[in-house]
Order: C-alpha cells, then sequence, then structure tokens
C-alpha cells in the first residue's frame, strides 16, 4: 500500500470522526433547546389583568417583566393560560392560595374586591393597584396617572378642535351648542372616570371662556363580550346622537369608535380624541381619522409597578402613589412613530 | 546459502506493515474494517437509544401530571365520602391518598423560574398545599362535630379542587402543546438521523471497501508478478530480471527465494554450457589426433609389410651373423630389428626425445650402411632434455627429409647436425645438413603444406613433414611450432623444431 493512498484513507476516517462528533454535539445542542434552559428567581410576582386592552396590558407586563428579571424577580401573568376564564377577583382568590410574593393588580371600589385586597394584605402578600385604585383597601401602592388632569388634557384638545371649527366657520351658539361625548366604561366602579369627566369640564368651563358646550359621559356596555364594539356603533347608527366630538377614555373604544366612524362615513363629521398610542390607533391618528390621542406610558407603568413591591419586600415601605406620565400624540408625531415602527 | 534480505523504505507504520505475515495482515485488515463498522453501528445505536430516551420523556410529564389528578380526585372522593359517612375507611383512604398526593407533588417544581410550565407547577404546589390544609380542616371540624365549619371548609375544598384541576388541565394541555413541538423537533431529527446513518454506514462501507482494495491489492500485486514471472520461466525465457519485493511477508520471501532460483537456475546453465563447449574441443582435438596418428599408421603400414615378422626375421639374422661372427652384419641387423620395433612399439603414443634420438642413430647407422659411410652425423644434445616428451616419430621423418632432399644427390660429402638446446622457456630441436637447401619459396611452399605429400616416395617410409606439423600443434595446443631455415641452393637447410619447456 503506497504512503499516498494510506494517507488518503488516513484523512477519510479521520474526516469521517469530525463529522460524527460535530453531529453529535449538534445532537446534544438541539435536545438541550427542546429541554430548555431555565433562570430562577428570588420572588413571585402575579400581575392579574383584564381581558380587555390586551394589546395595553401586554406592554405594561413586558416592561414590569424586564424590571423584575433585573431585580431577580419573576412577574407572571396569573391566569392568562388557564382552560377556564377566571375573573379578576376569582383569580386574586387563587393568587393568594397560590401563595405568591406579590401582586399587581388593577383596582376598583367593588366590596368584594377590596375585601380580597384586604386579605391578601393581611396574608402578607403585597399588593400594588395599577392603573385603577381601590382607595378602600390596605393595599401598598397605587401606579397610575393622574385622572384629572388626563381630564384636563383632553379638555384642552376639545377647545383646540372647537377653536379650530370656529376658525373653518362652523360657529356654536347657546341655542346649539358643541355636543363631546365622553366614553365612559358602565361597569368600572373606580373614581378615575368621574375624575376625568371633572376634568373635562372644569377645563372647558375655566379654559372655554364661553363657548357654548355640552359634556355627555356615555356608558358603554363592557360587560359581556364584544359589547363594547356594539354599544359604539349604536350611536353611529343614529345621527340625531352623534356628537361634533367623541372622547375615548380606553384603547379598545378608541379603536372601536374610528373603525364605526370609518365604516359610517362619519370621519371629519365626528372628532374624536382617543387613547393609547397601539399602532393601529397612531395609523389612525396619523390619517386624522383621531384628532389626538393621549397614551400612558407603558413601560414606566409596568416598571414602577415592580418597583413599588420590591420596595415594600425589602423595606417593608413604599410611596402610596407613583404617577405615570402621559403623553399628547397628534398627526405629525403620530406618522413619525408609525414611519419609525 | 546466504538469503539476500531486501531492505524496505517508507514510513514507520509502512515498515511494519511490510514486515508483518500475510496471515497478520488480512487478520489486521479485517479487524480493522470490523472495528470500523462496529464503532459506527455503536455510534448510531447510542444515538437512537437517546432518542428514544427523549421521545419517552416527552409524554411523561402528561403522564405525571395525570397521576396528579387522579390522586387529587381521590383525595376529594374520601374526603366527601368521610364528611358523608365519617367511616373509618374514607378516613384511611383519605390518609393514603393524601400521603400518595403528597408524594407526587414532591416531583412538582416549587422553584420561581421563567419557565410557564414548570412556574404553573409551582401554583399547582401553593394550591395543592391550601386544598390539603382546608381537607384537612374540614375533616378536623367533621371530628369535632363542627357542622357550620365543615360545611364551609368543605365548599372552599371543593372550589379550590376543581380550580386545581382546571391548573392542572391547562398545564396538561399546555405540556401537551410543548410536548408535541418537542415530538417534532425529534421526529425531524429522527429522520435527519436516519438519512445520516444511511450516509455514515454508505461512506463507511465504501471507505471501507477502498481500503480492503487498496490493501489486498498491495497483498495480490506481488503475486500475480510472481506468477507471471514463474510462467516466463516456465517456458524456458531465464532472462527476466529481479522481482522488486515489496513487503516481507510469505509472498515477499517467496519471491526473493524464486529471484535467487532463477539466478542459480541461470549460472548453471552457464556452466553446463562452458564444460560442454570444453568437452567437446578436447573430443574434437582427440578425435583429430587420431586421425592423424590412423593416417601415419596407414601410412606405415602400407610401408611395413609386417614389422613383427621383419622384426623377428631380423632378429634371426643377428643370430645367424653372430653364430656366423660377422659382427659387421650382425649390428646392422640389430639396427634394423631396433628401428623396427620402435615403429611397432611407438606408433600411438608419444615417447622421450632420447627415444627419438637413438631412432635418429638406428636410421643413420642404416643409412651409412646402405650408402657406405656417405653420411657425417653429428649431435649436439643437452642431456637434462632428454626426458622431454614429444609425439613420436617426428625426428627420424626430419632426418630422413634431410638424407633424401638435402644431401642424397649432392656432389660433395653430406653432414647432419642434430641439436637439442633450452633457449628461455622453449626446447629448440635442430636438424641441419649441408645439402641441396632450397628456395625461399619452396620453404614457404612446404611450410603452407602444399608441398612434400604429393612425393612421398624416394625411399621415405611416408611420414611427411605436414604430419610432423599437425601432429605437433595438436600435441603442444598450437604451443610447438616448425620453422624451415635455407639460405637458397647448395646452402643447406635447416628444420628447427620449438616445444614448450612446460606443458
Amino acid at each position: 500500500m503506497s504512503w499516498k493512498k494510506g494517507a488518503f484513507l488516513l484523512a477519510f476516517f479521520a474526516g469521517m470522526s469530525v463529522c460524527l462528533a460535530v453531529f453529535w454535539y449538534r445532537f446534544h445542542e438541539l435536545n438541550g433547546n427542546v429541554e430548555g434552559r431555565n433562570e430562577i428567581y428570588d420572588r413571585h410576582y402575579v400581575m392579574i389583568t383584564g381581558r380587555e386592552d390586551g394589546d395595553f396590558w401586554d406592554r405594561v407586563y413586558e416592561s414590569a417583566l424586564a424590571e423584575g428579571k433585573r431585580r431577580g424577580v419573576y412577574v407572571e401573568r396569573f391566569g392568562e393560560d388557564l382552560a377556564v376564564e377566571y375573573d379578576r377577583n376569582e383569580l386574586l382568590k387563587l393568587a393568594m392560595l397560590a401563595s405568591v410574593d406579590g401582586i399587581i393588580v388593577p383596582g376598583d371600589e367593588e366590596e368584594e374586591t377590596v375585601a380580597l385586597l384586604q386579605e391578601a394584605v393581611e396574608q402578607g402578600i403585597p399588593v400594588v393597584n395599577v392603573l385603577e385604585d381601590s382607595m378602600g383597601s390596605s393595599r401598598q401602592c397605587f401606579v397610575g396617572n393622574n385622572s384629572y388632569n388626563l381630564g384636563q388634557d383632553y379638555g384642552r384638545q376639545i377647545l383646540e378642535l372647537l377653536a379650530k371649527q370656529e376658525k373653518e366657520g362652523d360657529h356654536v351658539s347657546s341655542e346649539n351648542p358643541a355636543k363631546v361625548m365622553v366614553l365612559v366604561d358602565e361597569n368600572r366602579t373606580d373614581t378615575s372616570q368621574n375624575l376625568v369627566l371633572l376634568g373635562i369640564r372644569e377645563t372647558l368651563e375655566n379654559e372655554g371662556e364661553g363657548i357654548p358646550v355640552t359634556v355627555e359621559a356615555r356608558p358603554v356596555d363592557n360587560s359581556r363580550s364584544f359589547s363594547s364594539e356594539e354599544s359604539i356603533r349604536d350611536i353611529f347608527l343614529n345621527s340625531e346622537m352623534l356628537p361634533d366630538i367623541l372622547v375615548c377614555l380606553s384603547a379598545v373604544h378608541t379603536r372601536c369608535a374610528y373603525q364605526a366612524a370609518v365604516d359610517y362615513n362619519q370621519v371629519g363629521t365626528v372628532q374624536m380624541l382617543g387613547y393609547y398610542d397601539s399602532e393601529a390607533i397612531l395609523e389612525a391618528v396619523s390619517k386624522n381619522i383621531l384628532y389626538s390621542t393621549i397614551s400612558l406610558d407603558t413601560e414606566q407603568m409596568g416598571r414602577l409597578c415592580v418597583q413599588a413591591l420590591d420596595e415594600y419586600v425589602e423595606t417593608g415601605y413604599t410611596n402610596n402613589y407613583m404617577a405615570v406620565d402621559t403623553r399628547l400624540i397628534r398627526a405629525e408625531e403620530a406618522e413619525r412613530l408609525v414611519n419609525q415602527e | 546459502m546466504k538469503k539476500h534480505i531486501p531492505s524496505v523504505s517508507g514510513s514507520f507504520f509502512g515498515r511494519k506493515w511490510k514486515y508483518l505475515t500475510l496471515q497478520q495482515k488480512l487478520t489486521a485488515l479485517f479487524l480493522l474494517t470490523a472495528v470500523i463498522i462496529l464503532t459506527v453501528n455503536l455510534y448510531i445505536f447510542l444515538l437512537i437509544n437517546e432518542m428514544t430516551g427523549r421521545v419517552e420523556e416527552v409524554y411523561i410529564s402528561n403522564v405525571n401530571l395525570n397521576e396528579l389528578s387522579g390522586a387529587l380526585d381521590r383525595i376529594q372522593d374520601s374526603v366527601e365520602e368521610y364528611l358523608n359517612t365519617k367511616s373509618s375507611d374514607a378516613m384511611e383512604e383519605y390518609y393514603r391518598s393524601e400521603q400518595a398526593y403528597r408524594g407526587l407533588m414532591e416531583g412538582l417544581n416549587t422553584q420561581v423560574t421563567d419557565n410557564e410550565i414548570l412556574l404553573t407547577e409551582k401554583n399547582i404546589y401553593g394550591l395543592s398545599e391550601s386544598y390539603l390544609e382546608l381537607a384537612a380542616g374540614a375533616i378536623q371540624a367533621k371530628r369535632g362535630r363542627n357542622v357550620e365549619r365543615y360545611g364551609a371548609l368543605y365548599e372552599d375544598a371543593e372550589l379550590l379542587y376543581e380550580e386545581i384541576h382546571t391548573f392542572i388541565y391547562s398545564l396538561n394541555n399546555t405540556q401537551f402543546k410543548d410536548n408535541s413541538r418537542n415530538y417534532q423537533v425529534l421526529l425531524s431529527s429522527l429522520r435527519y438521523m436516519e438519512l445520516l446513518s444511511v450516509g455514515v454506514l454508505l461512506l463507511v462501507l465504501l471507505g471501507n471497501i477502498s481500503l480492503i482494495i487498496v490493501s489486498t491489492r498491495s497483498v495480490t500485486k506481488p503475486l500475480k508478478q510472481l506468477a507471471k514471472a514463474a510462467d516466463e520461466v516456465s517456458g524456458g525465457n531465464f532472462d527476466i530480471g529481479q522481482i522488486p519485493v515489496q513487503s516481507m511477508d510469505e509472498v515477499g520471501i517467496v519471491t526473493n527465494t524464486f529471484n535467487e532460483m532463477v539466478e542459480n537456475i541461470r549460472n548453471y546453465i552457464e556452466q553446463l554450457r562452458l564444460t560442454m563447449e570444453r568437452e567437446n574441443q578436447l573430443k574434437e582435438r582427440e578425435l583429430m589426433m587420431q586421425s592423424h596418428l590412423k593416417d601415419a599408421q596407414l601410412k606405415y603400414l602400407q610401408a611395413q609389410i609386417n614389422p613383427h615378422f621383419l622384426f623377428n626375421t631380423l632378429n634371426a639374422g643377428v643370430q645367424l651373423a653372430m653364430m656366423e661372427e660377422a659382427e659387421q652384419t650382425g649390428r646392422f641387423l640389430e639396427n634394423v630389428a631396433e628401428f623396427f620395433r620402435y615403429n611397432v612399439r611407438k606408433n600411438d603414443e608419444d615417447a622421450t626425445l632420447q627415444e627419438e634420438i637413438r631412432l635418429v642413430d638406428n636410421y643413420v647407422y642404416i643409412l651409412n650402411v646402405r650408402f657406405s659411410g656417405e653420411i657425417l652425423f653429428s649431435k649436439e644434445i643437452d642431456e637434462s632434455l632428454l626426458h622431454v616428451r614429444v609425439p613420436s616419430m617426428i625426428l627420424q621423418p626430419l632426418v630422413e627429409n634431410s638424407f633424401n632432399y638435402g644431401i642424397r644427390n649432392i656432389s660433395w660429402r653430406g653432414r647432419i647436425e642434430l641439436s637439442v638446446y633450452q633457449k628461455g622457456k622453449e626446447i629448440c630441436i635442430s636438424i641441419w645438413d649441408n645439402g641441396a637447401g632450397m628456395e625461399q619459396e619452396r620453404t614457404d611452399q612446404v611450410l603452407s603444406g602444399h608441398a612434400g605429400e604429393a612425393e612421398p616416395s624416394g625411399g621415405s617410409n611416408g611420414v611427411g613433414l605436414k604430419n610432423v606439423m599437425e601432429r605437433l600443434r595438436l600435441y603442444f595446443q598450437g604451443q610447438a611450432g616448425l620453422q624451415i631455415f635455407s639460405e637458397g641452393k647448395g646452402t643447406g637447410t635447416e628444420v628447427l623444431i620449438t616445444v614448450p619447456a612446460e606443458l
């Protein structure tokens, strides 16, 4: 056997061995991926959110999760993947029974909710209310915007719109006052909506220089699935009911409202002020379907929730209220944001 | 015979390989290919084994959850049974199932992790602890007959029982989805591995076949060369050159031996040829000697009617002369008898110079009696050379020639001189006469053999010069010489024979 042939055969079998070794390594790597690698955390917080405004809560949760991971805490979106759809209070109970280390939940002033929150606090589980507050409970902290200020922002937008309409020759008088409709969640029992309405009204009154304007709070049924969409469409079906300016206080209401305006060809007839900054809403603002939208800083909101819980767990104290910034987005900025995304 | 072991060059393993025996080589080759195939099969077997293990693992989590669910059902049933009947069987069942459930709970994760499944396990663990507490509380209350409390606790426990079921069911679903995804990944890996296994096996097979072909060729190539060479040799061609020896296995040894065998046969044939050639030459010489001797003998026989009869007769004459006191006649007859006896005795063998000279003496005596002492014969002999052997009957014919052609018909007194002496490494025998002499042309004719044979008469006994020359040449293998010197008519002639002093 010549050395060349020998070397060739040797190289062949050596190459083969290397290939097999590489394959073995890749195979184990693949199996490793199948098993997954899990991080272990010190504490277990849960975030309980409603099914409404999924996109909004997703963002808040992502921020809370990221902040939690940074702090060695895992934040779970509790009840999200369960086969049975439990309501917030049931989930609250389950979270307590599962002995979690902290609860982030939107509050309200219902007796049952307040009692449950109270029970949790008594069990030693710290509670942070997010977006909506349960002032009657002993929850550790409320993280949200100042609803009165939000109302003031909306009021100023309404005044801006009315001034614009005046310029365009659409005069209002005491016989024919401008109609402002604010969509409010019928099922919400916290005070935030009232504060928003108060803010709007007071701003119109104080800064409106006597412009005749009526503000109507239109309750939207939110108790059943899809009921909010139906309620909002009802408004557009009856042209008598149609206001000059429609104010939406939730992301879902905003989306339903502008979709109905488009479907019933009422864009421009009804000026709309939205809430939240999802892609669809920004797109609507950039196309002037919505005059403007006010968004909450969801990243800040999620982060503050975890910070508040951690602060309480570590020190036993935390702020009673942590404010989340709001932001007014008009057409130009919406367009920039859409392009950016 | 000393064996020639050729050196084999190459790498360390190459040299080792070349020095292995055929059996070792074939065994090594078989073992190597077997080990390669075995290793690859083992490798594939391990992969398949691991893969099967993974597939089993995929569904084991679902099985565990189902067991957990079943155990929970048994607790709930036993609690309900106990609350209904307060039977000790139910109590026993409760404790047993609670124990079993706690055992299963130990398999659940209790750490906070970002894995959704493990986190749900942690939640189930926490809920289960609460549930067991409620159930135990209800049983305790039942024992204490606190109807209101056990009723409330049971309601809570039942609610939580359903909720835990929901959690287990949801986790089962999530795990099933996850497991199905993993199963798909594993399944595709399995297919990928099937292809790889076939590919690897084919490649290894190819590699092994190449290995076997290359290795067996290295073994069979020298055999083929050997077979071809053997075929040539069997056809009678020994000029095949050396077959290169590539290894020192059995084939190498046989090749080496074959090379030596061919070389030996070649040498033997060459020696045989030379011996036969030499034998042929000797036989040829012997035959020619015999032929010339026969020729001489024939001529003698022609000349001598019956030497034995003649020489017996002559002996009778010698005795008669002695009785009559005729001394001269007696001596004469004695010489004649001696002359013929020599002819009878020496006609088929060589003789010493002494014997040849005595014959010449006899002959000259006879001639002098015949021709009344006309011939003056003198000798100058180196006594030490008398034992030198020469072919018989070479001097007498020359003396006869000197008499017949030299001095017989001259007017002055004829003289013949015979001298024997050594000159260097040669012995010279000279017969000189002061007779008629001869021209150079005639000398050349005589020496080239074109004269003399035609004229054997005139009293010669017939053994001519040519015969003498031929016998000298054959006897001394061409190392003897015969020269004739004469300065022309009437100047006499000298015939000089030179023979090597030692043969």
